[in-house]
C-alpha cells in the first residue's frame, strides 16, 4: 500500500509545481540564464563545454534540490497541511521520499537546459559524458533535498526561504560552482574542501577529466546519512 | 457498546506547562460526546493525543482497539481538525482521492463520499478556491472515505451556513446509527447540547463534569426568575436563596436556588408582579459555572 501512496504522494508535489509554475523561476530559470549569460560572455575561451556543465550543473541542481523540497514541506506545515497527512496515517519516510523524490525531475529539466546551452555555445559535446555527468548530478542531490526537508521542518516558510538561500548562495560560490577557486582568496578557497557541493562538482568533473573519484562518493555518502538523520529528527519533532 | 475510544490518566506537558493532568475519556461506538471547556482547557491537546499527532503518557490510550501512533490505527479515524488550508494546487476529486489511497481504499470510496458531503460537481476544482463551508465540507468527505469507526470533529461546523450544517449533522446521524462513535468539540453549546449523548467538561487539563446535557443542568441549583414588579431590588436581594438581582429592560432578573419560595414571597409583596418567568440553567451557564471563567468556548 505504501508504493500507491508513494505515487499519489509524487504526483501531488509534482502537480504542485506544474500548476504554480513561478516557484520554478528561481530555481530553473535563473541557473540556465546565468549559464547563458557566462557561456555568451566566455565561450571564446572554450571553456563551456562538459567541464563547466559539471561545475553550473551542480549549482542548477542544487537550486532545485535545495530549495523546493523545503519551501513544499514549510509551506504544507503552515497550512495544516501536515497535520492532515500525519492524522491520515501517511508513514514519515513515504512523505520525506515523495517530496525528495519530486524535485529530481526539476533538477533534470535545468540540467537538460544547462546541457542546450552547451551545446549551442561550445560546440557538439561527448553525448556519454555528458549522461554521466548528469547521472552523478542527479543521485549526488540526494543530500541537499535531504538538508532541505529538515529546514522545512523547522522553519516558517518565510525563514525556510531565507535560510535555504542563504544556505545555497555561499556553498555554490565557496565550493567554486560559479567562479574558479582560483578567483577567490586562498583562505576562503580551502574552504571548499569541506563543503559537499564541492564534492558533488569535482564528482561530476571526474567523469570527464578523471581523477580520484572515491573520496567525493565517501563524502556525499556520509553527507546523505547525516542529512537523512537531521530530515527524520527535524520532521519527527516539527510543529504541526 | 464497545468503545472506539479509552483514554485513561492521560498526563501531557509542555516543559513546565501540564496541559493535561491525568484525563479519563471514552466514547462508545454508536456515541456522540461533546468535549467542552474554556480556551486554554487543554481539549485541542486532548484531540491531538487522541488522533496521534502527539504522544502524552497514558494508563491506556486505544482507538478503534489500536495506538494512535501507528499509522494504521490512524487510518480507522475520520478527522475534521481547525484550521486547515488545503493546498493550492489540487482539486476536490485529487484531495478526497488521496485520503482514499492513504486509507487502502478504492477510488469509489472517494466519489462516495463526495456525494455525500453535497461536493458533487465540485471534483475539479481547486480545494483552496472552495468557500470556508465547502472546504470543511472537504475536510469531512476525506474523514469519512473509509468508513471511520470514530470522527474526531474540531470545531467541524465553523464557517457552515444553517443549510450545510443541517447536511452536516444528518450525514452525521447516519453515521452515528451506523455504529460510528464521534468525539466533538464546539463552541456552539447548545449545538453541543442538542447533538451530543454525553458532555464532558475540561478545564485546566482536568475532567471537571461529566454526564448527558439534562444531567450537567441539573447539576447548577440555580434557577432564572425574570418578573415586572414593584419590589425594590434590596428587598429581594435580602431573601433567603437569592445570589443575584439585577434589572434589565424593566424586567427584574434574579438568580435563585429556591425559586418557588422566592416566586411565593415575591406575590406576597407584591400581588400584581406579572410578566413572570422561571427558567433553569442553561447548559452555557452551566459551564461558566464549572469553569469559573467568564468565556465559554469549546
Amino acid at each position: 500500500m505504501n508504493t500507491r501512496i508513494f505515487r499519489t504522494e509524487v504526483r501531488d508535489e509534482l502537480l504542485g509545481i506544474v500548476r504554480e509554475p513561478t516557484a520554478l523561476f528561481f530555481s530553473v530559470l535563473v541557473p540556465v540564464a546565468f549559464f547563458a549569460l557566462f557561456a555568451t560572455m566566455f565561450s571564446g575561451d572554450g571553456g563551456f563545454g562538459v567541464e563547466s556543465l559539471a561545475t553550473y550543473g551542480a549549482f542548477g541542481v542544487l537550486s532545485v534540490v535545495l530549495i523546493n523540497p523545503g519551501i513544499s514541506l514549510a509551506d504544507a506545515r503552515e497550512r495544516g497541511w501536515l497535520r492532515v497527512k500525519r492524522a491520515d496515517g501517511t508513514p514519515l519516510g513515504v512523505t520525506l521520499s515523495a517530496k525528495v523524490t519530486a524535485a529530481l525531475p526539476y533538477a533534470i529539466v535545468t540540467l537538460a537546459g544547462i546541457t542546450l546551452v552547451a551545446r549551442l555555445t561550445a560546440g557538439p559535446l561527448d553525448v556519454f559524458q555528458v549522461l554521466r555527468v548528469i547521472g552523478v548530478l542527479v543521485l549526488g542531490a540526494l543530500p541537499f533535498s535531504l538538508f532541505s526537508v529538515a529546514v522545512g521542518a523547522r522553519f516558517s516558510l518565510n525563514a525556510a526561504i531565507s535560510v535555504l538561500n542563504a544556505l545555497l548562495i555561499p556553498s555554490v560560490i565557496l565550493s567554486g560552482l560559479w567562479f574558479p577557486l582560483e578567483m577567490l582568496p586562498m583562505w576562503l578557497g580551502e574552504i571548499a574542501g569541506y563543503l559537499p557541493p564541492y564534492h558533488l562538482a569535482q564528482l561530476a568533473l571526474a567523469q570527464v577529466e578523471g581523477g580520484a573519484v572515491w573520496g567525493h562518493v565517501a563524502y556525499l555518502v556520509g553527507t546523505t546519512i547525516v542529512g537523512a538523520i537531521a530530515a527524520a529528527l527535524a520532521y519527527r519533532s516539527a510543529e504541526v | 457498546m464497545e468503545h472506539v475510544l479509552e483514554v485513561r490518566n492521560l498526563v501531557h506537558r509542555y516543559g513546565d506547562h501540564t496541559a493535561l493532568a491525568g484525563v479519563d475519556l471514552t466514547v462508545k461506538s454508536g456515541e456522540c460526546v461533546a468535549l467542552l471547556g474554556p480556551n486554554g482547557a487543554g481539549k485541542t491537546t486532548l484531540v491531538r493525543n487522541v488522533i496521534g499527532l502527539i504522544e502524552g503518557k497514558a494508563d491506556l490510550i486505544e482507538v478503534a482497539g489500536g495506538n494512535p501512533r501507528r499509522a494504521e490505527t490512524r487510518r480507522r479515524l475520520g478527522v475534521v481538525q481547525q484550521a486547515v488550508g488545503f493546498p493550492r494546487s489540487l482539486t476536490v476529486g485529487e484531495i478526497v482521492g488521496g485520503a482514499a489511497v492513504r486509507r487502502g481504499c478504492p477510488p469509489e470510496a472517494a466519489s462516495r463520499a463526495i456525494a455525500e458531503m453535497g461536493l458533487t460537481g465540485l471534483e475539479k476544482r481547486r480545494a483552496a478556491k472552495l468557500s470556508g463551508g465547502q472546504q470543511q465540507r472537504l475536510q469531512l468527505a476525506m474523514g469519512l472515505v473509509a468508513d471511520p469507526v470514530l470522527l474526531v470533529l474540531d470545531e467541524p461546523t465553523e464557517g457552515l451556513d444553517v443549510e450545510a450544517r443541517r447536511r452536516f449533522w444528518n450525514t452525521i446521524r447516519r453515521r452515528l446509527d451506523n455504529g460510528a462513535g464521534v468525539l466533538i468539540t464546539t463552541h456552539l453549546v447548545d449545538e453541543a447540547a442538542a447533538v451530543a449523548d454525553r458532555v464532558v467538561v475540561v478545564d485546566r487539563g482536568r475532567v471537571v463534569a461529566e454526564g448527558t446535557p439534562d444531567e450537567l443542568r441539573r447539576t447548577l441549583p440555580d434557577r432564572r426568575i425574570e418578573v415586572r414588579t414593584k419590589v425594590p431590588v434590596s428587598v429581594i436581594r435580602a431573601l433567603d436563596s437569592v445570589h443575584s438581582v439585577e434589572v434589565r429592560d424593566g424586567r427584574t432578573v434574579i438568580a435563585a436556588t429556591d425559586s418557588e419560595q422566592v416566586v411565593s414571597t415575591l406575590l406576597d409583596l407584591d400581588p400584581e408582579a406579572n410578566d413572570l418567568t422561571v427558567a433553569t440553567a442553561s447548559l452555557e451557564e452551566v459551564l461558566v459555572a464549572l469553569t469559573h471563567h467568564e468565556e465559554v468556548a469549546a
